[in-house]
């Protein structure tokens, strides 16, 4: 039977997020944003309440809650500071990324120690420039007499100064173009590999997003995780998951401005009456109320799809759609947060900026909104998953964090 | 007759801040936003260039060179070569556009509205710089009235051959700087804007201070400044107008008739800003777009320029059309709030879009990369000299008799 009742354990969590929330998280936006990361309070809270392990299964070493009461803390936690969830090992892309490639018995192994936070790893996807000479990434992984070695720069990649370990994706097949990508795992320490330093992004100063360069960094066989047309369906998978995590983000930040603005819309007045009593306020108002239950909604039943085990498919249309409109709506309504306040919008007392901002590089951190459309346009065509087509640009727009 | 060719001076005019922005501005421009100020030797250097390229149709010329006689029958061009000139400024760096030295904001009033006196008093500063680059301002909103224009609550009592300001205003654009601000007030509140006054405060004036220079989202290098009004007193010649100038409701017309003037400005910046991210995304596509790239996500992004292009050549026109209304002097308000409620819009829109189709190297802060920071500077576009709401209001009583208030 259709419901959008939370059970009870949802609420309870919900609840015990939303505490921490008002006690940590919203206290400390602007400290946060300056200082450039998470205080390390906030995250031992965080990890002590096990919030990102909570989607995980019992064999991985989470609460076997499921990605949907996953995305819901995710969501409570960003409605007040969507940077936060980024330095959560469970909700970071390496984890998701992991928990999605590796099979059985490597996954019960590995996964635990990633969940408890012992081990950091961070997705290393996104590259500088495109590759002009053929289809596919500039980073190569070539076949040695022990394994492989990697050659390239990646970027954009999330929590990089703190992983002790990557993902890395690395073009294996050069002939083979998008098809041809293989997935490693590499330490950060090993020979090398080299940090490149931190950027400067728009928004979301509290994540850490930097890059990282490897020039014939050698790894055993055993660092491959998948390669070739089998891989391809699997990132897939891992990028829509992960993005649905993003995706829930950005409703919460959602959720924020629609109650900054309403507020504010309240009690400002001008003309002798508060501006939420003018019809264009209050239909503006209205309109995120609207779009906001409905992308909510969405990322739910996408997250729903893949906790009941509908076929992939159907998993992935249901993302790619609440992905796609998730950052359409967010970035809008952080838009109007900004236009309502009027004059204080562009001011930095405000949190207002600070939410336009954060909605733009939120849309950027994972499948963008157009990507995701012609992932879904795809599926909706019966066409088989083209890899070009159907996983973000590596050379254009990913933050993987 | 229908032209949309620019005059060879618009042109030369355009060619000549456009290399400038491209070899000059930008490669400083972000240095400028986080230093949140713009190199005064820059500027000074700037004003000399535009000094000398100043011909018989530069909208400095009213303060330069006095008020002139014109003939009636000639048509100005002025509006429309400050249209040209602004957007190409705004392509450049739109808070360098604000931060020109000269009265700014504050010319429009005095122009309209000022005795011969007056504007020979408080132009004349502008009229040579070379020493010391000098500033106007105009300071209207306060923190409880931005859009309610009517409802500003800065006082004034006249007191002898004085007047006594009480007050608070905010936002205001080269605030801390200015040499002097025009400043709105109130005889009485329960008026309306038949109470309306507007003084021209010089800097130094006792009890007229400047409180908190504002941290902004974009136009960082452009100041922002509250003013602070504590019995400040200043002469009865300080009036705009003189007091003849309020028997009706000139007071208000006064801060009104500015925005007819510098609304299609503000609004050819935002295009300005809008066509940078534009041109951004496009050499973006083309040089990362390459072998192997599959056209549905090409097709997609494609569409996605197009769309841009297309409306930003829409909100230019209808700048143009303002503009060139204003020069026939043809009632144009408005068109006026049609151009800003359009570009500040259109043009919000294609910066959002353009981050969207460099992706994550559309936000970095680093080198050149100046995508991010249009990203922050145009919001305001659709905020400053009006709201896009009251721009929508402005256009609805114009289109449809007999509207009851907002
Ligand atoms: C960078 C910057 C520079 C500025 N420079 C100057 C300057 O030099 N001089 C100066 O005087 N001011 C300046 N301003 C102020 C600016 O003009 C005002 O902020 C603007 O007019 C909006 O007023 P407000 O901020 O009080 O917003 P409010 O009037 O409080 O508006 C809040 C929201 O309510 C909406 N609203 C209000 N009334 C209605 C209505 N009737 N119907 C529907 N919606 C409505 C508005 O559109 C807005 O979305 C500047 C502002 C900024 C940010």
């Amino acid at each position: 039977m259709i419901s959008f009742q939370p059970t009870e354990d949802q609420t309870l969590i919900i609840d015990t997020v939303a505490q921490l929330v008002g006690a940590r998280v919203a206290p400390g936006v602007r400290a946060r944003e300056a200082a450039r990361g998470v205080e390390p309070e906030l995250l031992a809270a965080a990890t002590e309440l096990a919030l990102d392990g909570a989607g995980y299964g019992a064999a991985s070493g989470g609460q076997g809650l499921g990605l949907l009461t996953a995305l819901m803390i995710e969501e409570e936690l960003a409605a007040s500071d969507a940077s936060v969830a980024f330095s959560l090992p469970g909700f970071m892309p390496f984890t998701v990324f992991l928990d999605t490639l590796l099979s059985e018995e490597p996954r019960a192994q590995r996964m635990p120690e990633l969940l408890r936070g012992e081990r950091l790893g961070a997705l290393a996807w996104s590259e500088p420039k495109p590759c002009a000479e053929r289809p596919g990434m500039v980073t190569t992984a070539v076949t040695a007499a022990s394994g492989y070695r990697l050659t390239g720069e990646k970027c954009f990649v999330g929590n990089v100064e703190r992983a002790e370990e990557l993902l890395v994706l690395a073009q294996l097949q050069p002939e083979a173009g998008w098809a041809g990508l293989g997935a490693f795992t590499v330490p950060q320490q090993a020979p090398g590999v080299r940090l490149l330093g931190r950027h400067a992004t728009v928004g979301l100063d509290a994540a850490c997003f930097g890059a990282v360069r490897l020039d014939d960094v050698a790894v055993g066989p055993e660092a491959l995780l998948g390669q070739g047309a089998a891989l391809t369906a699997r990132l897939a998978e891992a990028f829509a998951r992960y993005s649905l995590h993003v995706a829930a983000r950005q409703v919460g930040l959602t959720r924020g401005a629609f109650e900054l603005m309403k507020g504010y819309a309240e009690v400002r007045k001008a003309f002798g009456k508060p501006i939420a009593q003018f019809q264009s306020i209050a239909f503006t108002i209205a309109d995120r109320f609207i779009e906001l239950e409905s992308a909510r909604e969405l990322v739910r039943r996408a997250a729903w799809a893949w906790d009941v085990g509908k076929p992939a498919a159907q998993c992935l249309q249901w993302s790619a759609q609440a992905i796609a409109t998730a950052h359409e709506l967010g970035m809008r309504a952080a838009e109007d947060c900004v236009q309502l306040h009027g004059g204080a919008g562009f001011i930095r007392d405000v949190v207002a900026e600070k939410l336009m901002r954060d909605a733009k590089q939120l849309a950027l951190c994972g499948y963008t909104a157009a990507q995701a459309d012609q992932l879904a346009a795809g599926l909706g065509l019966g066409l088989a998953l083209d890899p070009a087509t159907s996983l973000p640009t590596p050379d254009t727009q990913a933050v993987f964090t | 007759m229908y032209e949309f060719e620019l005059t060879t001076q618009q042109q030369l005019l355009k060619e000549a801040i456009h290399s400038l922005g491209q070899s000059v501005i930008r490669p400083q421009s972000l240095g400028w936003d986080r230093a949140k100020d713009i190199d005064q030797g820059f500027l000074r250097n700037f004003y000399t260039m535009s000094s000398a390229l100043r011909g018989s149709d530069n909208p400095l010329e009213d303060f330069n060179e006095g008020p002139k006689v014109r003939d009636p029958k000639r048509i100005s061009n002025t509006n429309r070569t400050a249209a040209v000139g602004a957007e190409e400024m705004a392509w450049a760096d739109a808070a360098i556009m604000l931060s020109l030295p000269g009265p700014g904001l504050g010319a429009p009033p005095i122009r309209n509205s000022g005795t011969p006196e007056q504007k020979e008093r408080y132009f004349s500063i502008f009229r040579d710089m070379s020493e010391q680059l000098r500033w106007g301002a105009y300071g209207l909103t306060e923190p409880g009235a931005g859009s309610d224009v009517a409802g500003i609550r800065t006082s004034c009592v006249r007191d002898g051959t004085h007047w006594v300001l009480n007050g608070r205003k905010c936002f205001i654009t080269n605030g801390g700087r200015a040499s002097w601000v025009v400043i709105f007030a109130t005889v009485d509140p329960s008026l309306g804007r038949a109470g309306h006054r507007a003084f021209v405060v010089e800097r130094g004036t006792p009890g007229f201070s400047v409180g908190k220079i504002e941290d902004k989202m974009g136009l960082c290098a452009n100041e922002t400044a509250e003013l602070v009004l504590e019995d400040c007193r200043v002469p009865a010649d300080a009036l705009l107008g003189g007091e003849s100038a309020y028997q009706s409701k000139e007071g208000f017309m006064t801060a009104m008739k500015t925005f007819d003037n510098t609304r299609p400005l503000v609004a050819a910046m935002a295009c300005g800003i809008g066509r940078a991210a534009y041109e951004y995304a496009t050499e973006f596509v083309k040089e990362h777009y390459l072998l192997g790239r599959p056209l549905p996500r090409y097709a997609a992004i494609a569409e996605r320029l197009a769309r841009m292009a297309r409306r930003l050549e829409g909100a230019r026109l209808s700048v143009w059309k303002a503009v060139s209304m204003a020069d026939h002097g043809v009632p144009n308000a408005r068109e006026a709030s049609a151009s800003k409620a359009l570009a500040g819009q259109v043009a919000t829109q294609v910066c959002i879009d353009a981050i969207e189709i460099c992706g994550a190297h559309g936000t970095l802060r680093e080198d050149h990369a100046l995508l991010e920071k249009w990203f922050r500077d145009i919001k305001v576009y659709d905020i400053f000299e009006g709201t896009g709401q009251v721009q929508r209001i402005v256009v609805s009583r114009r289109l449809m008799e007999g509207l009851e208030r907002f």
